[in-house]
């Protein structure tokens, strides 16, 4: 009889107990498929990984002899080495302006099972002679190209054809980047191509010699174990980089986005629950002190207290189990869809998707534990109730003043309507936490969204209107002359300024702490490459010491006037110190910056240039390119604008996004202000509807459940702004790595769209119910006594 | 004496399901200005109904209503509300007052939307609870809570006072107080005051007495000298 009685109770309210299962579906749809795709996707990266034996080290030399590779197995620790030829070649395409690039690299296709082996996607098996490649499924479509295409790509300043036969994915390119600035893969103008080791060194004149080394270790030994073995043996042989697997840039970036999507997991679903916990628990309160007659008529004919109390639970289990299956079917149906997204994304060969009893069956647990804990929280009020108390209408919670009334001067001041509703707010505090707290999360979330715009502007605009205001940088192969290169130049027509930018790879040693990095030297006075502080003001590159982006400083963990040891493939001598005179923020990328004749002194190399940065005018700019794009010493030749261009259209997609977002944090507000005045006007009928006897109208009701709202609602918001900036330091501290860095400051413009935001989701909230108040039966209301 | 209000034929019934209650089944009656008006009847007799609709809370299925000869028939809800707020009073029997609300405020509350309100501690001073001014109603008895509804209702200065079963929930010597209040009302600022009850007694000091009976009008009754409160057997 008690279950019917609850399916009658549930079926009366039953838009906010549907909407209260419907918040734990969705929470725990996420919340399963997203468990399930990371699991898919650890599953299928692990595998991918092990199938393919992907390296643990990665090592990049000048140049050296496949035979003394071979050698390196001799280090105890190493288990497998293999040396191939990496190069990037760009691409010759017709009618294009764009910038395309290859990373051609090497396969042994003797070897059986190589070292980051290369999965067949489509196409027909590698042979060698022909200068056939493999290549990036996802270059292939971008540029549709179709199998037997042939490409034309520029080696040292010759035009060479290659003939593409098929596509192939290794473990060490799933992410293909070509370098960390890029932060994104662009499939059109850059991924891999595998081609044989034979044609390879014939195309590249480059017999017998291989510029990189990848090794596997054996079991229980790290890269620090050996480190510095290979270093010593490979010095002689221009040792550029060593990067473990973890810092390889594929399975960084491939591992960030796990992390991401983890984050998500573990942080969406709560955020769900957690509100469906409070919807319930703030209906099951109610329900229990509305019902205290029906209770106390059970308690009379002799219902124990467990039964009353398990009676009131079964509301919350009902809720939470139907919740959860729905949640775990629609969330198992979704990580379909969702695995086929991300193997668009990813290419990982393996991929695939598997239903997953264990989440399905977690989810419905973790729905039911949550819903069972608030309906306890909620009821068990029940078992305080004594027979007789509990026939007695409830005892008041009114006869106190509210501490605002002290101040006589804003208490007067209020409309009648306005006390009512500063005392309504002490008088359920609970349902008031609960409005305040998801009128708080609605504007944190609106504002955190918001502000990713100005964020992306400080990232990304003024990175290349701000810092970067040449208009072309040529980047050549190899280091040149600078004063030589210079002066060629700035002989072209439509050149305005030329500046010399010497670029070299470091590694910075501080006691234990390590990093690898980019030296930027710029001349001191620059005005094509500004290095900005946190107020956007200029720095002048001092005379000796480096400037430190701020993310580079706090990996060292150093900070103005500390020294670092540096060692570089360019340096003449092992050791070099510097000091640190300057830390700067920097969101894009992380570099340190040097004065360039001082890096040039302490490398104890003659003036020269890696790059050059252009100032000059537009029209030229066309003419410049044709002149460079064949030049074998040219490696690119990059326009500022095509990149600002690039980076917009990213941003377009990104605050699509934004908008998504700020709009499901909307309908979270609404729905939280929504259910709470549902709540109280069930709870005020009486009230409100003597107040419409009165001769009050729908609206002048309304503000007394609004004025209350809207007292609760700016309160929240203010309470918003730290919640803002909390949100964004764990996001920012989360996100972070060497390639951006967030910055956490927020613009007044995000507080105010937020704001926006949450009153628009309250007035909506507020019109439905006032719609409701409407409809409200007087005769019916103020028949019975309550 | 000008009429206030006017009934035709008015009817109401509900629909249950198959079966059709019929509440009020055509009643015809004036109410004079500054009237003192019993309405007596059984049980489910429509005597509630027949109040709610004077009252501008509920629209009749059939019949004519008139306020000082203005429709309130088939009359908008913003006409109904605007007529609430400036004609009528309301009083519960089961009080119905602001539980967040002291018993100043509550009065306050119905004062701020009326178009010439009586003075408020006047009206609290005449309902005796001038010193209970900052009590929540929980802190008041049955009464006390009756005269707050009360002095919330006439600080309107309303035309007409309603009041169902104003007495139903006091005894008889708080009920009487109540009465006198209400008489007072009517006597003092010369408004009409339409009482509901089952007390036969309570009748003797109205000027008319409407018998409601199975949804009819039975029989109206002129009391040629009404009596007083005190007089009043209960
Ligand atoms: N909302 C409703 N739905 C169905 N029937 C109703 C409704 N309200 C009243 N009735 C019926 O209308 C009739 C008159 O009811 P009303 O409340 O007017 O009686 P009453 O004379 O005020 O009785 P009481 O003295 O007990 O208050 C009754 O038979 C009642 O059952
Ligand atoms: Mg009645």
């Amino acid at each position: 009889m008690l279950w019917r009685k609850m399916l009658r109770d549930l079926r009366e309210n039953k838009t906010a107990y549907i909407a209260c299962t419907i918040v734990i579906a969705i929470g725990l749809m996420v919340f399963t498929s997203m468990s399930i795709v990371i699991d898919n996707l650890n599953n299928a990266k692990n595998e991918f990984y092990d199938t393919y034996h992907f390296a643990d080290v990665f090592i990049k030399v000048k140049s050296i002899p496949h035979t003394q590779v071979k050698q390196l197995k001799n280090i105890e620790g190493v288990d497998r080495v293999q040396g191939r030829l990496v190069r990037d070649v760009r691409v010759l395409k017709e009618n294009s302006d764009k910038n395309i690039y290859l990373r051609l690299v090497s396969v042994d296709l003797k070897e059986e099972e190589p070292l980051n082996g290369v999965h067949q996607l489509a196409g027909f098996p590698l042979t060698s002679g022909e200068k056939n490649i493999w290549i990036g499924s996802k270059f292939f479509e971008a540029n549709s190209l179709t199998m037997g295409h042939e490409l034309f790509v520029l080696v040292d300043g010759k035009k060479m054809k290659l003939t593409v036969v098929g596509t192939g994915q290794s473990p060490e390119f799933v992410y293909a980047m070509q370098n960390v600035q890029n932060l994104f893969p662009d499939p059109e103008a850059f991924d891999i191509a595998y081609m044989p080791y034979e044609d390879m060194e014939v195309l590249f004149a480059n017999s017998g010699m291989v510029n990189d080394i990848v090794l596997t270790l054996q079991p229980g030994y790290t890269l620090k174990d050996i480190e510095n073995k290979l270093e010593d043996r490979l010095k002689k042989y221009g040792l550029a980089s060593m990067v473990e697997q973890k810092d390889q840039l594929s399975n960084v970036m491939l591992t960030e986005e796990f992390k991401q999507l983890e984050s998500t997991v573990r942080s969406v679903p709560i955020l769900f629950l957690l509100i469906a916990a409070l919807i319930l628990y703030i209906m099951l309160k109610r329900l229990v002190e509305q019902q205290r007659g029906q209770i106390g008529t059970l308690k009379a004919f002799g219902y124990g207290q467990k039964e009353i109390l398990i009676h009131y639970l079964s509301y919350g289990g009902l809720i939470g189990f139907a919740g959860g299956v729905m949640g775990g079917i629609f969330g198992s149906l979704l990580s379909e869809s969702y695995t086929q997204i991300y193997q668009t994304f990813f290419n990982l060969p393996t991929l695939k998707n598997t239903f997953s009893p264990k989440y399905f069956f977690m989810g419905i647990l973790l729905s039911m534990v949550c819903s069972l804990i608030a309906g306890f929280q909620g009821s068990k009020g029940v078992m305080k109730l004594q027979p007789a108390d509990a026939m007695r209408p409830s005892t008041p919670m009114f006869g106190k003043k509210v501490w605002i009334e002290r101040s006589t001067l804003i208490w007067e001041t209020l409309t009648v309507q306005g006390k009512m509703a500063i005392r309504n707010i002490s008088r359920n505090k609970g349902r008031s936490f609960f409005t305040f707290i998801g009128i708080m999360v609605t504007f944190a979330m609106i504002a955190t969204m918001w502000s990713f715009q100005d964020l992306i502007d400080l990232m990304v605009t003024d990175q290349f209107t701000k810092v970067q205001t040449h208009d072309v940088k040529i980047t050549f192969t190899r280091p040149l002359p600078m004063e030589q290169v210079m002066r060629e130049l700035e002989s072209k027509k439509g050149v305005k300024r030329v500046e010399a930018m010497l670029e070299v790879p470091v590694t910075f040693k501080n006691t234990y702490r390590k990093k690898d990095v980019m030296v930027v030297g710029l001349p001191q006075d620059s005005i094509l490459y500004n290095i900005l502080d946190e107020k956007e003001n200029r720095i002048v590159l001092p005379k000796e010491g480096a400037v430190l982006a701020q993310s580079i400083a706090d990996s060292l963990g150093v900070s103005v006037g500390d020294t670092l040891h540096m060692e570089s493939p360019w340096a003449k001598e092992d050791i070099l110190y510097v000091n640190v005179v300057a830390v700067i923020p920097q969101y894009l990328g992380s570099n340190v910056y040097m004065e360039q004749n001082a890096l040039s002194q302490l490398l104890r190399q003659p003036k020269v240039a890696t790059s050059l940065l252009l100032s000059m005018e537009e029209t030229f700019i066309k003419a410049l390119k044709k002149e460079y794009n064949t030049s074998e010493t040219v490696a690119s030749f990059e326009q500022n604008k095509q990149m600002v261009e690039k980076f917009q259209e990213l941003v377009g997609s990104f605050a699509y996004m934004i908008w998504v977002m700020a709009v499901m944090a909307m309908v979270t507000g609404f729905a939280i202000v929504y259910n709470s005045s549902i709540i109280s006007l069930a709870e005020r009928k009486r009230e409100l509807a003597s107040l419409r006897v009165l001769g009050m109208t729908p609206r002048e009701v309304l503000e007394v459940i609004s004025f209350e709202q809207w007292t609760i609602g700016v309160v929240a918001m203010v309470a918003g702004v730290p919640l803002t900036y909390l949100l964004k330091q764990s996001m920012a501290s989360s996100m972070s790595n060497d390639l951006y860095s967030m910055p956490v400051s927020t613009g007044a413009s995000s507080f105010l769209v937020a704001s926006l935001g949450t009153a628009v989701a309250m007035i909506i909230a507020q019109l439905s119910v006032a719609r409701k108040i409407k409809k409200l039966d007087l005769v019916e209301v103020l028949k019975e006594r309550d | 004496m000008s009429i206030i209000l006017q009934a035709r034929n008015l009817s109401k019934y509900y629909q249950m399901g198959e079966v059709t209650v019929e509440a009020l089944k055509g009643v015809d009656f004036d109410v004079f200005e500054g009237e003192f008006v019993v309405v007596l009847g059984p049980s489910g007799s429509g005597k509630s109904t027949m109040l709610n609709m004077i009252g501008g809370m509920d629209a009749a299925n059939a019949g004519e209503m008139y306020f000082k000869g203005k429709p309130l028939h088939g009359a908008s809800e913003k006409v109904l509300t605007q007529y609430r707020r400036d004609a009528i009073g309301f009083v519960f029997q089961f009080y119905n007052l602001m539980p967040n609300l002291t018993a100043l405020e509550n009065v306050k509350l119905s004062v701020e939307i009326a178009k010439s309100p009586l003075n408020v501690t006047e009206v609290l001073e005449e309902v005796g609870l001038l010193d209970r001014a900052d009590h929540f109603p929980a802190q008041m008895s049955g009464g006390q809570q009756q005269r707050v509804a009360i002095a919330r209702a006439i600080a309107k200065n309303p035309e007409i006072l309603l009041c169902d079963e104003p007495t139903g929930a006091l005894d008889l010597s708080t009920g009487m107080q109540v009465l006198k209040l209400l008489r007072k009302f009517n006597e003092t600022h010369h408004k009409t005051v339409i009482i509901i009850t089952h007390n036969a007694g309570i009748a003797q000091m109205a000027d008319r007495v409407f018998y409601i009976k199975d949804g009819r009008l039975d029989k109206i009754e002129v009391i040629e000298h009404p009596l007083s409160p005190e007089e009043v057997s209960w």
